[in-house]
């Protein structure tokens, strides 16, 4: 009997994964994804092999290339050139990717987790507990988490792995919960949720086993699309230099922009989009992810075709 | 549906329906309010005295004046009482609340709206070209383009925007026939009235469109936005307020900010539309409509893209507290002074009171035009009202 019950369970994830698999936009966004996941651990790798020969030059904040006019544009030794400082801009942007990853990674982690269980549970349990979490869900909602971002980083206690949490908090609780509750409200009208009851399944089992799987690819979409929201202020937080971590993409952006009206030096356009299109592109694989995602569960889609 | 029930039992239900919004609503933002409070509170805790500039010695002495030594649910209830009164508070550097942000908040209120409606109506409008087109670089140009934009680092859009076509813009004006511009930001009465005036006018031409629909009135359907954006603004030229209106949307940094609201906004748009056209045009009435050969516009205008447009319209209204914030990036990126700077300021020196105010008139502004969208869906289509008056 154990055995035999894998084969009732909905699996959500199962045809989710081979539809993701065709759709363009999710797999750009997941390729976008991989390329600055590699950029973001090779800066270690870099200065001890190829940088090692000159590793002052390419160290991140403190370098300087004196041999050449700064700002420079893509050259062989500086692949993305050099800011107007002299810093090789290819070190200062894997270096600022550190932080961003972090944030995007602790953004997803709460926003899915606290989504899920806010959710799934009053779509569960239903009653005064669902009606209370509803309000707060309605109230949270309008609690925009990038100005409760900005207001978190401004003390520069906080870490971006935990302004990534606080962020994940509001946009869990609002935008999250209500759309798992609103799907898990319908997976739950489903009859095999009462064959499921009928059989003797526990709560556990049943939010484990049927809700849970049913309502992933939902919170997947809200909580990726919240990603690019938590980057972009992230970006804009080291940007106005307000946070804890100052050596982000978006100083890398801040200092481009303003050395270059000190020094009086020409545009330096390489700097600028390093550190503008990192931001960018990286908040954009995720919401390529989450509007592929959206694409391949919206049960529209699927229907036949003229 | 036509015909049945009369005219006054469909008003009581409205009426009913309306009333049980706006009650919610109210409890909705006191909740918002409260969260935010104790929010706020919790992160910023003892940072005023850096705004007041004020010595560690007299630290203690200040926060028994501002009545910060109370446990924070006594400040709660204290804040939540002058709330529900409409009062926000002092500022702790003595001002009122309401006075810090009546100011900006017409500048920040008309970037929005102004930007907003364009934005809705462009991604409306090529979401529907697009997905009509069937074309497949159109479809990936489109998507590529949406993408990048929406994900943008408001920054450097600014940045690109000054560089390329700051020039062009400033030039606008003198276009126009208006003078340079003397202060730091638009503002003032009129920037409200623009802003009000251009949303009700928005909002009244979506309703009267999906109810012209719905009652068959094609023509009534198709003139009901451009009607309602052109009465608008011949009531702003027989009021004598056209050239202030002109004057104040051609103020070059608003004008960058909105741009770029435009920008970063109607990506989003764009896409839900494409996403529901095309996925509106395997239907079989679009091939009955064709098999009765009607002429394609009129499929794509009158048939498909009503179906198309609630979505959109839901999750562009669902969208504007963050569009709003995102608004409050973008002012402080393009140096308009409005709600940005100030909340920036507040967020500086700790003025905890000044951040709470803006959060509440952000979220009122977000829970107005939510029920107003649940208004008008209910207008378009009276079958989302329950019997318990809550939306389903």
């Amino acid at each position: 009997m154990t055995h035999a019950t894998r084969g009732h369970e909905i699996g959500g994830w199962a045809d989710t994964r081979k539809r993701l698999r065709n759709n363009k936009m999710a797999v750009a966004g997941f390729t976008v994804l991989c390329v600055f996941a590699i950029l973001a651990f090779i800066h270690p790798i870099l200065q001890a092999t190829v940088w090692s020969d000159n590793p002052a030059v390419y160290r991140p904040v403190t370098g300087h290339d004196s041999t050449i006019d700064n700002p420079s544009g893509p050259s062989l030794t500086h692949p993305l050139g050099t800011d107007p400082l002299g810093r090789d801009v290819l070190s200062l942007m894997t270096h600022g990717l550190r932080p961003t990853f972090l944030v995007a990674i602790a953004v997803a982690l709460s926003a899915g987790t606290i989504g899920l269980v806010v959710g799934a549970s009053s779509a569960f349990y239903r009653g005064r507990y669902d009606r209370v979490m509803s309000h707060i869900s309605d109230a949270v909602v309008l609690l925009p988490p990038p100005l409760m971002f900005l207001i978190a980083s401004k003390r520069g206690l906080l870490g971006p792995f935990e302004l990534g949490l606080l962020y994940g908090l509001f946009a869990g609780l609002g935008p999250a919960a209500i759309v798992v509750r609103s799907r898990a409200l319908a997976i739950m009208e489903k009859p095999f949720i009462d064959a499921a009851r009928s059989v003797g399944g526990s709560p556990r089992w049943i939010i484990t086993h049927h809700l849970l799987p049913a309502v992933a690819p939902h919170v997947a979409v809200v909580t990726l699309g919240s990603v690019v929201g938590a980057l972009v202020t992230q970006g804009f937080v080291e940007y106005l230099g307000i946070g804890e971590y100052r050596y982000g993409l978006g100083n890398l952006v801040y200092n481009a922009m303003s050395y270059q009206k000190v020094l009086l030096t020409g545009v330096p356009w390489s700097a600028l989009m390093a550190g503008a299109l990192g931001i960018s592109l990286l908040a954009s694989s995720f919401y390529m992810m989450s509007a592929g995602l959206r694409q391949v569960i919206d049960p529209r889609q699927t229907r036949r075709r003229v | 549906m036509k015909g049945e029930g009369s005219f006054n039992d469909w008003f009581w239900t409205m009426i009913r329906f309306v009333s049980r919004r706006a009650l919610w609503g109210l409890v909705t933002l006191a909740l918002l309010v409260s969260f935010a409070f104790i929010a706020v509170n919790l992160l910023l805790p003892y940072d005023f005295a850096v705004g007041l500039g004020q010595r560690s010695r007299n630290i203690e002495r200040i926060r028994e004046q501002l009545g910060l030594d109370r446990p924070l649910w006594v400040r709660w209830l204290d804040y939540m009482w002058h709330f529900v009164r409409g009062d926000l508070g002092e500022s702790y550097d003595g001002y009122r609340v309401s006075s810090y942000i009546w100011s900006p908040l017409p500048t920040t209120v008309m970037i929005f709206a102004v930007g907003g409606v364009v934005a809705y109506l462009l991604g409306e409008w090529l979401g529907r070209l697009v997905a009509w087109s069937r074309s497949r670089v159109l479809t990936a140009a489109s998507s590529t383009v949406s993408v990048l934009l929406f994900s943008a680092f408001p920054p450097w859009l600014i940045f690109l925007l000054t560089y390329f076509v700051g020039d062009r813009l400033a030039q606008l004006r003198s276009w126009a026939g208006l003078q340079p511009v003397t202060g730091t930001a638009p503002g003032g009465p009129i920037a409200v009235v623009l802003a009000v005036g251009l949303l009700v006018a928005f909002i009244t031409g979506i309703a009267l469109r999906g109810w012209a629909r719905r009652n068959q009135r094609r023509a009534l359907g198709l003139l009901a936005i451009p009607a309602g954006l052109a009465g608008f603004a011949l009531g702003l030229v027989i009021s004598g307020t056209w050239t202030d209106a002109v004057d104040q949307m051609l103020w070059p940094s608003a004008l960058t900010a909105m741009l770029a609201l435009i920008l970063i906004a109607f990506g989003e748009s764009m896409l839900v539309m494409r996403a529901g056209v095309s996925a509106e045009m395997a239907e079989d009435y679009v091939l009955t409509a064709r098999a009765k050969a009607l002429p394609e516009r009129l499929i794509r205008d009158g048939h498909v893209a009503p179906n198309a447009v609630l979505p959109t319209l839901s999750r562009l209204f669902t969208s504007v507290p963050y569009l709003i914030s995102g608004l409050v990036i973008i002012e402080l990126s393009s140096g308009t002074y409005a709600l940005g700077s100030l909340f920036f300021y507040a967020i500086e020196s700790g003025n905890v009171p000044i951040i709470i105010g803006i959060i509440a008139i952000v979220g009122v502004i977000g829970l107005v035009l939510r029920i107003a969208l649940d208004i008008v869906q209910a207008i378009i289509d009276p079958r989302i009202i329950r019997a318990d008056g809550e939306p389903s």
